[in-house]
């Protein structure tokens, strides 16, 4: 399974188009089918993809800390937090829209970062895991991302639908955008990261 | 042109090898038959499918959510009355409101995650796979199959879909809520959306195109 009679394509000064697949020459500045820039490895994928990570982990604290929503109801002002609105829908045992929304808010967005942080140190050769497990680890956090988005749609509706004065208003609160960057900021991180660079180093590896 | 008993029409250019996504492994590709998937002698990842009648389903699937969307647009997406005092919303609505308020970050995400780039999506699919349904390519569909595979990631329509759920669940102890058109036509969305991205046989398709451009150039010179 290690593949040691296996061809590698950067070996072979060949690369594969990031956006169509298409295998050329290495040189090519551009790919023959699509126009896409070719790279046989993204360029400075571990510092972009670090960076993104950083800046994402930097919005993650007030995303959770801060409200995220303001209700205004007969002049008394009520703000919530991402985590007392999972304490509201616990308390009226609603226990699978706690869930729900514990696990898209709170739990992928944590654990996407802490999955990108152990592929990207297994990337740079600090930590070793097993390829295909780093394999589906990054394909786990590619697929799941996008879910974190849901508390800022809920508040889009909420206030796009309890937009009249008076009675009761809802505002959204600080953390709605610093959730929302985050969620995007993550998206970009797990774009920016280059998976064969984990094998490149198992092979480099396996030669010594 | 003949028709083809295993796999889609590749370009006489076209490249005789692909490589493993994730550990740049080079094999030599096959084709395959509808239903087949390729996988990497090396990690076992897939390299490329053959999905069943992909072209006809992504259209089909396309062009359902193209009109699905326009009513989204146009039909209120839900209600709510509070002891008389009655709102509706239109999922475009919701954004304005938003930036109405100043909230102009979210109106924008909200504005573009589920309107505008799905639509923009959409039509660039309609765009390249409508003409590769009679083998042609037009000029502009490199640039529109870029587009659709960039854009996937960023089209939230099911997100938005769950969003919407939670917050009903929110609003039912506050005020009398109601469904509006927009709403089912949001649901059916979702699952139309769902049915064209998931149609998308990518490589066929990339394969497809180059193999029209190459055509018509022999045609001209």
């Amino acid at each position: 399974m290690s593949g040691s009679g296996a061809k590698v394509a950067l070996a072979e000064n060949l690369a594969a188009c990031h956006t169509c697949s298409r295998v050329q020459s290495a040189d090519l500045h551009h790919c023959e089918r699509c126009g896409s820039t070719v790279h046989a490895r993204k360029p400075d994928s571990l510092q972009r993809c670090l960076a993104f990570l950083v800046a994402s982990l930097i919005a993650y604290i007030p995303a959770n800390l801060l409200p995220i929503m303001v209700v205004t109801q007969l002049g008394a002002e009520q703000s919530s937090t991402i985590l007392s609105g999972v304490a509201t829908f616990w308390e009226i045992q609603a226990y699978p829209v706690a869930i729900t929304i514990f696990v898209a808010s709170v739990m992928i967005p944590g654990l996407k970062l802490v999955a990108l942080g152990i592929l990207c140190a297994a990337a740079a050769g600090k930590i070793t895991i097993e390829p295909q497990r780093a394999n589906r680890l990054y394909w786990l956090t590619e697929l799941v991302g996008r879910w974190s988005m849901v508390d800022v749609f809920v508040v889009a509706i909420l206030v796009g639908l309890v937009n009249f004065t008076g009675l009761m208003s809802i505002a959204a609160g600080p953390a709605a955008v610093a959730f929302g960057l985050m969620v995007i900021l993550t998206m970009f991180a797990a774009h920016a990261f280059e998976p064969k660079l984990i094998w490149d180093r198992l092979r480099a590896e396996q030669q010594n | 042109m003949s028709p083809e008993s295993k796999g889609w029409p590749r370009a006489k250019g076209a490249s005789k090898y692909a490589a493993c996504h994730f550990c740049d492994t080079l094999q030599t590709v096959v084709a395959l038959e509808e239903g087949q998937s390729a996988h990497c002698r090396t990690c076992g990842a897939e390299l490329y499918e053959n999905r069943p009648r992909s072209l006809q389903r992504t259209v089909s699937f396309a062009l359902a959510a193209l009109l699905l969307m326009g009513l989204v647009v146009i039909f209120p997406f839900l209600s709510m009355d509070n002891n008389g005092l009655k709102s509706t919303m239109t999922v475009w609505g919701a954004a304005a409101s938003l930036w109405e308020q100043g909230d102009e970050l979210i109106a924008a995400a909200t504005a573009a995650f589920i309107v505008i780039l799905p639509i923009t999506l959409i039509l660039c699919l309609l765009f390249v796979t409508l003409p590769l349904l009679v083998g042609k390519s037009l000029p502009g569909a490199v640039l529109a199959f870029r587009m659709v595979s960039h854009l996937q990631t960023w089209v939230m329509v099911e997100v938005f879909f769950l969003g919407a759920i939670v917050s009903l669940l929110k609003l039912v102890k506050l005020a009398e809520v109601s469904l509006g058109e927009g709403f089912w036509a949001f649901a059916l969305l979702v699952f139309m959306m769902a049915g064209a991205l998931s149609s998308i046989d990518r490589l066929e398709f990339w394969d497809r195109i180059e193999a029209a451009r190459e055509r018509k150039r022999e045609v001209y010179s």
